[in-house]
């Protein structure tokens, strides 16, 4: 454990020097809170629209947004580092493979809280209004949502070896999960076809249960959902993070 | 940190059939193949061969970043498979890309690969100290990584093979683009680790600094050894030095090579035009009797060269090419 620490914290140094990935993940969440978010208000008064304000609706999903595009995109931090060597300096010393997978998903973890305050600080400017309890436990279905992506992309950038193909990879599959979790709009708007679709999106049950922690809707029946969901998917994509960390690959 | 200690006197590594098949693309590529090879401990070993002979993979194997396909090893008097761990805390690796983290001093670095051996905090502060005295690097250790230049990340990547006072280091092609001041810096480091005990293996491509470096060398090509030994074993046993006999006319080459065939210092005797090459065992001593001979014949040549045959002389005789050749053409 105190080597998945050290490694955290070699990699938070890092990141703080370097904050390219900690702001590239926020530029475009950003970009929606100021852009698209004002555009909502004109269809906050449609019948359907879950919520009467816009960016009371826009805002918990946009924090499940950001968890996609930044823990969704760690695996070229990864692949950067299999390529310079550091990986390989490492794997020779005694720390064990678990350890170093963990490091590199607790950096990750650190990163996202970080990321997901600015992002709740930003949206309060907005006139968001949350229920404190339930957004600290909304920052934990964010670290764990980011404890599967980050697992997922690291792994992914372990096997392709190569940024363009995990781009690729992870730019196909990102878009239509985000779009049928209903960040955007609400599911409820589409054809019955979709709304059957987006039900197999697992972020459709993050973003639910998002809205209802920020509005202190904290009994709905969704926030126990969306946290069995994701316990299930990280518990999987982790293992498979550290299998690929144990097979000579790197 | 307590280091285990194997049994004395055993080498420190002993590889027997070591072979690595890697799947490319649904069909089997034989990296390694069938490599034995014994290393004692306090030796110098280099592994010399063009890129692509299996240099890398077979060192990739020894330190443990890479499984075995099939063979069985030793290394520090631990087993390769099975005692991976105690393999670790005992040796030292500088890959090609040596892995310093970029915006990471090189203290840090350091410290982190200190801590990595599970030293505390106070002891890898110490430790990596006094590498850095050691190695004068006292200047550059709180820049970043990013701004040193290719020499000085060289011994940074080096320092960080050490901090665990490894008894066996490994080095992947440890000079590989470096200008001919810091390759004699690194020379001098290793030479220097290795007077302190630490037995040395390392991959090369260089002629050079296998010749310079290394008291026992293996030639391996296509996933095999095809030669091994001392440098001057190898030279000696292969080639032979080379005599070179230079004439005005070229008609009494011939009768040149005639006197000299049958003499017990001459291998082979060779006519190529107006010179006579000459392969003999011990170039020091066969010219100047060569040389009588010649005379009391008349046909003394008008210019004479003497040349030790290199390590691609053997590199020639075993595998029909040089290896200047296979490393210029990657």
């Amino acid at each position: 454990m105190r080597d998945a620490y050290l490694i955290a914290k070699n990699e938070l140094i890092v990141t703080v020097r370097n904050p390219y990935w900690l702001f590239h993940g926020l530029v475009q969440p950003i970009i929606y809170l100021v852009l698209f978010a004002p555009l909502l208000n004109g269809v906050a008064g449609v019948p359907g629209f879950p919520a009467h304000n816009a960016i009371q609706f826009f805002a918990p999903g946009l924090l499940i947004m950001n968890v996609l595009f930044s823990a969704g995109f760690e695996g070229f931090t990864l692949q950067d580092k299999a390529e310079s060597g550091f990986l390989e300096r490492l794997r020779v010393t005694p720390i064990s493979r678990l350890a170093l997978a963990l490091g590199f998903i607790l950096q990750s973890s650190a990163t996202l809280l970080f990321q997901s305050l600015v992002l709740i600080v930003a949206s309060l400017a907005f006139g968001l209004r949350l229920d404190p309890p339930g957004a600290v436990i909304l920052l934990l279905l964010i670290v764990l949502i980011g404890v599967l992506m980050a697992s997922l992309s690291f792994t992914l950038g372990l096997m392709t070896r190569e940024g363009g193909i995990l781009a690729g990879i992870t730019n196909t599959f990102i878009l239509p999960l985000l779009i049928l979790s209903g960040v955007m709009l609400p599911i409820g708007f589409g054809p019955p076809i979709i709304q059957t679709i987006s039900r197999l999106d697992p972020f459709f049950y993050a973003v639910n249960a998002a809205r209802n922690l920020i509005n202190g809707a904290l009994s709905s029946p969704s926030i126990p959902v969306a946290f069995a969901v994701f316990a299930v998917l990280a518990a999987i994509a982790l293992t498979l993070f550290i299998r690929s960390m144990r097979e000579a690959v790197a | 940190m307590k280091a285990l200690t194997a049994p004395e006197g055993s080498p420190i590594i002993h590889a027997e059939r070591l072979s690595k098949t890697f799947a490319t693309r649904g069909h089997a590529v034989e990296a390694v193949r069938g490599i034995d090879l014994t290393v004692a401990e306090g030796e110098i070993f280099g592994l010399l061969g063009p890129n692509g002979a299996g240099k890398t993979t077979t060192m990739r194997m020894l330190c443990t970043l890479l499984l075995l396909t099939d063979g069985r090893a030793s290394v520090v008097g631990f087993d390769l498979e099975k005692e991976q761990a105690a393999i670790r805390r005992n040796i030292g690796y500088v890959g090609q890309k040596g892995g310093l983290e970029a915006v990471a001093t090189g203290r840090e670095n350091l410290m982190l690969q200190a801590q990595l051996y599970r030293m505390t905090h106070a002891a890898a502060r110490r430790t990596v100290d006094a590498l850095i005295e050691r190695l004068s690097l006292s200047e550059f250790a709180d820049r970043t990584a990013e701004t040193y230049s290719g020499g000085q990340r060289r011994i940074f990547d080096l320092a960080a093979g050490v901090v665990n006072a490894p008894r066996l280091l490994f080095l992947d092609e440890p000079t590989t683009g470096l200008d001919p001041q810091s390759r004699a810096r690194v020379w001098a480091e290793v030479s220097a680790l290795n007077a302190a005990g630490t037995s040395i293996f390392l991959t090369t491509h260089y002629l050079e600094e296998a010749d310079a470096l290394c008291d026992r060398v293996a030639i391996i090509d296509h996933g095999q050894i095809v030669a091994l030994g001392s440098p001057v074993e190898l030279k000696r046993q292969v080639a032979g030095d080379r005599l070179t006999f230079g004439y005005e006319n070229a008609g009494n080459v011939a009768a040149a090579s005639a006197v000299l065939t049958g003499e017990s210092t001459v291998l082979e005797t060779r006519v190529d035009g107006d010179t006579l090459l000459v392969y003999v065992t011990n170039g020091d001593e066969a010219l100047p009797l060569l040389m009588r001979r010649l005379g009391a014949a008349h046909t003394a040549p008008k210019t004479v060269q003497l040349a030790r045959p290199t390590l691609d002389d053997v590199f020639l005789k075993v595998t029909g090419r040089t290896l200047q050749a296979e490393s210029t053409a990657e």
